[in-house]
């Protein structure tokens, strides 16, 4: 379980995020959404500690992440996946190369172990034919796929996807969210997704946080966002034409 | 003042971190090896050209200019040697290697931390730092000395085909002008100076990439600094290495 506390951070003047409290469950896919530059990203990265929030705690199954020292974040690091908005691969490896990285930096497995791990997580994402190409080579969602197999190669606990469905076809995007679902149930992981796409919202949305400028504005499941009253949240969620039909 | 003072500063914090204690040594005796190819070897062709036409201008411009019949020609053999040995192909090179090692530095480590694949290492705990730089300085450090030596033999053997096809100067001469008065302090210091240069042209070029923000044209500009920045920086420290250790 992740848990924020008063989470607050601004550059300069501006107050990107202010009083961010929530608490997100193991086993439950959570969605932080809002419109551009409500602040979400910068949530994610206060999170993972690529960005120091001024303000606030952060409680990894009850570890303070942001007060801890450099060796003690590593620690925690080594349980954190993330799949980054561009997927960020490693250009000059190769797909089983990128997905057998974090296993070759974070654990003490043996070179056998890890191949093994490595055939089973591209099994999982369906790339098994692709481990030979580089990432210049895969499309879109293939990349977003070996991303996830990345993420999840060495077991974390806590599973963070920025923008998992940006610039994939609606079709992939479907394949993309199920398997970020499947994976969070099969592991019981903790995991965040940062998305404005409300198709998202309605499929994997068991635990949904809406910021407005930097606030949390509101929270629920899926089925509560389509009955909420929030001006906010019926704006952001009618600006989709599928959620107005749904609705 | 203020300004450069503080890139001065954040340049030697990168540095600090990039000699850190490595997570993994494997890891990085592996970066080193690929490095030790990509930067050392992948030049060789232009250091060999560069350098063959370097010592034939030498020697034609040395004969050019002696006018007095009181000065022995073997003087052109001799003035190609120490102008190659002293300051040519630690320099020249020095600075050629800037050029083409440098921006591919800045370019490729600007590049990675655009898509985020610097993001993506920090959150596996790794020191990006250490894992991008360090092999690219280490690297070039230990490679550059022998590109010098391989330039040194090459320009003089530019000389001896100017020798050997013209009517400048008699092969036994300009033979005869190579072996006086050699000195092998002066090997030695060419050697060390090299080293230093290879420091700059990889560690000056990395901190403009590491630091790169923005898209494509940041990183084009972070690559032109680089280039620019560690030329100038090369010139100044030859200066005073030139006036310590020769003088």
């Amino acid at each position: 379980m992740i848990e924020v506390k008063g989470l607050s951070k601004a550059f300069g003047e501006k107050e990107v995020l202010k009083n961010i409290s929530a608490k997100f469950e193991a086993g439950v896919t959570s969605l932080i959404i809002g419109a551009s530059g409500s602040g979400k990203s910068t949530l994610a990265r206060c999170l993972v500690g690529l960005i120091d929030p001024d303000e606030g705690e952060v409680l990894y199954d009850g570890r303070d992440f942001v007060h801890m020292t450099t060796k003690q974040r590593k620690t925690v690091r080594k349980e954190i996946g993330f799949l980054f908005q561009g997927s960020a691969l490693f250009d000059y490896l190769t797909v089983r190369e990128n997905v057998r990285f974090p296993l070759d930096i974070l654990t003490d497995m043996t070179a056998k172990e890890k191949e093994m791990r490595v055939d089973t997580v591209l099994e999982r994402v369906e790339l098994t034919d692709a481990h030979a190409l580089y990432p210049s080579e895969l499309s879109g969602g293939m990349k977003k796929r070996v991303g996830i197999a990345r993420a999840i190669s060495p077991k974390p606990k806590y599973l963070f996807c920025d923008e998992p469905n940006s610039g994939l076809d609606p079709q992939t995007s479907i394949v993309i969210d199920a398997l970020i679902q499947e994976i969070t149930k099969e592991n019981e992981m903790t995991t965040l997704v940062i998305t404005h796409d409300m198709n998202s919202v309605i499929e994997i949305g068991e635990y949904i946080m809406f910021i407005h400028v930097g606030e949390k504005w509101w929270e629920g499941t899926n089925e509560e966002i389509m009955k909420t009253d929030n001006q906010e949240i019926l704006d952001f969620v009618n600006a989709s034409g599928m959620m107005t039909r749904k609705r | 003042m203020a300004p450069f003072l503080f890139h001065l500063g954040k340049y030697f914090i990168l540095m600090w971190r990039a000699f850190s204690r490595p997570e993994k040594f494997s890891i990085y005796r592996r970066r080193l090896l690929d490095e030790m190819v990509s930067l050392g070897l992948d030049s060789l062709g232009i250091i060999m050209v560069i350098s063959v036409f370097m010592g034939a201008v030498i020697t034609i411009q040395t004969a050019a200019n002696i006018d007095s019949a009181f000065i022995p020609t073997y003087t052109i053999g001799f003035t190609t040697r120490q102008s190659t040995i002293l300051e040519f192909s630690p320099t020249i090179m020095a600075l050629i290697l800037a050029g083409k090692i440098g921006s591919n530095i800045a370019s490729e480590i600007g590049l990675m931390r655009v898509t985020e694949q610097i993001d993506a290492l920090e959150i596996m705990g790794v020191n990006s730092s250490a894992y991008l730089i360090l092999p690219k300085i280490v690297a070039a450090v230990l490679i550059s000395p022998f590109l010098v030596i391989i330039s040194m033999f090459v320009s003089i053997g530019g000389g001896y085909m100017i020798a050997m096809f013209t009517d400048i100067v008699s092969v036994a001469n300009y033979e005869y002008g190579i072996q006086l008065d050699f000195r092998m302090y002066h090997v030695v210091y060419a050697l060390s100076k090299s080293a230093v240069f290879a420091f700059i042209f990889t560690s000056v070029p990395s901190y403009h990439g590491y630091f790169a923000s923005g898209g494509a044209l940041e990183v084009g500009k972070a690559s032109t600094r680089g280039v620019v920045q560690s030329s100038i920086i090369i010139l100044v420290v030859n200066y005073f290495i030139t006036q310590i250790f020769l003088i």
